[in-house]
């Protein structure tokens, strides 16, 4: 047996033979901090001088969708989905969707897209657009145009973004139908769309991330992984989101480079993303921190996993876990499976893939072939695995 | 030694990292331990959900101190148990202590009531409905000699009936297996295709000179309800008996299987090879079906209290869906029994068509191959 998987099989050991009950706190003095809370962007003072507001007019709609946007960007930096849980109460002072006005229930869906709640999020956006007329429009055809993406429901998708362009956007309603183009194979149009939209000087430099991204996504899907490799380094260098981030480091593990995606994952905040990703390459590298991320993952998995729907919100990275870092091909393909009754990115397929051949069940190929043809999303990686 | 080194740095790390604050969603932890006289109840509470709540953290530096905690204490009392009843068990807390959980530090509250728990008690419970919508409380109830029962507390439902929010919760509520079973035969093409095959010359006889059309209802129905029957008898015992695990064959043998069923059902229409009666034959070619709809069956994680009952929901759907296709195609082929084209073109051809799907599943199946879009 080599070294780095004795380590990593006594290190799971000991990781479960740990108490997940923790112990007691005994504080023994007045000024001993018994728990640190997270840092709040903009300061903790201010967010309770905006909560005790809210409290007073709860039914401000611009005060409500401005303490969710806080809360919301915070779940984002963080990852932490306690704040979108936050940012959804305040927009309870609405009970009713009927009721709510437009750019509250458009909040209400954002955040529902957050919490992977899409069939509910389509459905206050469609409540929204039912509406005859009003500003939050274009925004609330995009984020639905974006919800059916998700849920591989690329044809309303497609229709989504056409009435975006119908409301005036014309680059985001070019690029989402890209996009969409992208994910069927259309490969060499939806290029030249994300190249002309990014010849144009004058999108400010978070678009031109974006759009360079989606670019670069599609030429990894495409199987051109240099072309990919320098599209995601420029849009790193327009702007390092969290989310081309992680797209770049599942890149590089990808290609084998897992050293790269350390180097880029370790100054991120500790997600769960971030750290399942840490653990991945530090598995696929052979690194001496792997052991550690990887129990740490373990343990925060089996932490949400108290909470029995846990999965709905965590399936892809449980699956992506059990499959690189556990190599538990069986209950990836369980987790994979599940995960893709709701959520169908070509990362959630290119998983149900990778489980089903780790299997070795024809079955499980079968259905997992099923499932993306039937998405019609076309994609070399998988193509590659099936 | 090396090795000794670089395991207890592993160690440590493990240790450290523990301290770090998982990012998990909001949930409370509520131990019910029931007794014949006497319930206990402990009830963990994360500091960062009261601090949301009650503003623990009274100097805003985001650090909670002892002396913060101690002072703001009778108020996280007092909201706590505002938050929670359990009908016929009035709670009077009885200690608590503090306790460090992978994801930060947790108030601990012990309770008691001197009162037997309902078979299937009626939990209040709002904790933090005010401040965090996808807040839970996770409750485990233990009673001497029986399993652990979890359930989850949701705020927004006023009360929540324990033993109905029990989890695992059968996923389907009652007849959302009969729904299952109906789905499953309507959708699995493959089975269709079968009774289809084995319909085909329902209404017609086979004579030495060939097919002919029956000429009133009653001849077509009675081979009809004896080629279901057999069918239905065949596949609900091979399905229960895969579903109990008392017999298990693999998918890998069985698709393919299911294929070959198709073929020769099809290809006796055109060309009798069977030497014994359809109805035998429909037996046993049943029994390779029933495998079939058990493969389904471990997919929907049927409940194990109430197996039998979900697993008969299961098959009453099959036999319903059945039915519903059974009735319909006989009732068609009835009208067109006498056209002239019925035996080339729906009973040959028809059967010919089966034959090419049945073979082209067949290589699927086996090789591993997508060819058909279904």
């Amino acid at each position: 047996m080599r070294q780095p998987l004795l380590i990593l099989v006594l290190a799971a050991l000991l990781a479960t033979s740990l108490p997940s009950r923790a112990e007691p706190i005994v504080p023994t003095r007045d000024d001993e901090v018994v728990d640190v809370l997270p840092a709040i962007k903009g300061g903790r003072a201010e967010e309770r001088r905006l909560r005790q507001q809210l409290a007073q007019q709860p039914r401000d709609p611009a005060l409500a969708v401005g303490v969710a946007q806080r809360y919301l960007a915070q779940a984002h930096e963080l990852g932490d989905p306690r704040f979108a849980g936050m940012a959804m109460a305040a927009l309870s002072g609405w009970t009713d969707a009927t009721t709510m006005p437009d750019e509250v229930l458009l909040m209400r869906a954002t955040l529902q897209q957050y919490l992977h709640e899409f069939d509910a999020s389509a459905a206050s956006l469609q409540q929204l657009l039912g509406r005859s007329s009003g500003p939050a429009r274009p925004q609330a055809w995009l984020t639905l145009a974006t919800v059916r993406r998700v849920q591989g429901r690329y044809a309303e998708s497609d229709a989504a973004a056409r009435l975006v362009a119908r409301a005036g956007v014309a680059l985001h309603a070019q690029a989402c139908l890209a996009e969409n183009a992208a994910l069927r194979g259309e490969v060499a149009s939806a290029r030249t769309t994300f190249k002309a939209l990014l010849a144009d000087p004058r999108h400010p430099a978070a678009t031109r991330a974006w759009l360079t991204t989606s670019l670069a996504e599609l030429e990894q899907r495409a199987g051109s992984a240099s072309a990919a490799d320098t599209a995601y380094q420029a849009a790193l260098k327009l702007d390092d989101d969290g989310y081309t981030t992680l797209a770049y480091a599942d890149f590089l593990i990808e290609q084998k480079r897992p050293a790269q995606a350390l180097a880029l994952l370790k100054t991120q905040v500790r997600s769960d993303a971030v750290l399942l990703r840490l653990a991945i390459a530090g598995t696929q590298a052979g690194a001496s921190t792997a052991a550690a991320d990887a129990a740490e993952m373990r343990e925060r998995i089996a932490l949400a996993n108290e909470r029995p729907d846990a999965q709905v919100f965590h399936g892809r990275e449980q699956a992506m876990f059990a499959l690189a870092v556990d190599r538990d091909a069986k209950r990836a393909w369980e987790l994979a499976r599940g995960n893709v009754v709701r959520q169908r990115e070509p990362l959630d397929l290119l998983v149900l893939a990778q489980a089903a051949r780790a299997q070795r069940d024809p079955a499980a190929v079968q259905e997992a072939r099923r499932v993306t043809n039937d998405i019609g999303l076309r994609d070399q990686r998988i193509e590659g695995v099936l | 030694v090396n090795t000794v080194l670089r395991l207890l740095m592993v160690f440590a790390f493990a240790v450290f990292a523990a301290g770090a604050h998982a990012h998990k969603a909001s949930d409370s932890y509520l131990q019910l331990d029931a007794g014949d006289k006497s319930l206990n109840v402990r009830w963990d509470i994360a500091l960062r959900d009261l601090d949301a709540a009650l503003i623990l953290d009274a100097n805003d530096d985001g650090r909670l101190t002892w002396a913060e905690v101690k002072a703001a204490w009778p108020r996280i009392e007092t909201y706590a148990m505002a938050r929670l009843t359990i009908a016929g068990c009035p709670l009077r807390l009885s200690s608590t202590a503090l306790e460090r959980r992978n994801d930060g530090a947790y108030a601990v509250m012990f309770l008691t009531s001197d009162c037997a728990l309902a078979a299937s008690p009626t939990i209040t419970y709002s904790l933090l409905r005010e401040i965090d919508p996808t807040h839970r409380g996770i409750a485990k109830i233990q009673r001497a000699g029986q399993p652990t029962v979890l359930s989850m507390l949701d705020p927004a439902h006023a009360a929540t009936d324990a033993a109905a929010a029990a989890v695992p919760q059968a996923p389907t509520a009652a007849g959302g297996f009969v729904r299952e079973g109906v789905l499953h035969i309507l959708t699995g093409y493959d089975h269709v295709l079968f009774l289809l095959c084995l319909l085909l010359p329902s209404v017609m006889r086979r004579t030495p000179a060939g097919w002919r059309p029956v000429d009133t209802l009653a001849q077509a129905v009675w081979p009809v309800i004896g080629i279901v029957s057999a069918f239905t008898v065949a596949h609900s015992i091979t399905l229960a008996l895969a579903a109990t695990q008392v017999v298990s064959l693999s998918p890998a043998f069985i698709e393919p299987a299911i294929a070959v069923t198709i073929i020769l059902a099809a290809l006796d229409n055109v060309w009798p090879i069977f030497p014994v009666r359809r109805v035998v034959v429909t037996f046993c070619f049943g029994l390779i079906h029933g495998f079939g709809f058990a493969g389904v069956l471990a997919e929907l994680n049927l409940p194990t209290a109430d197996f039998a009952w979900a697993l008969l929901q299961f098959n009453v759907g099959l036999e319903l869906g059945q039915l519903l296709i059974v009735v319909s195609v006989t009732a068609l082929l009835f009208l067109l029994r006498q056209r002239s084209q019925y035996r080339g073109l729906v009973i040959r051809g028809g059967s010919m068509a089966a034959m090419v799907v049945g073979a082209l599943w067949l290589i699927e199946r086996t090789a591993n191959v997508a060819i058909l879009p279904m």
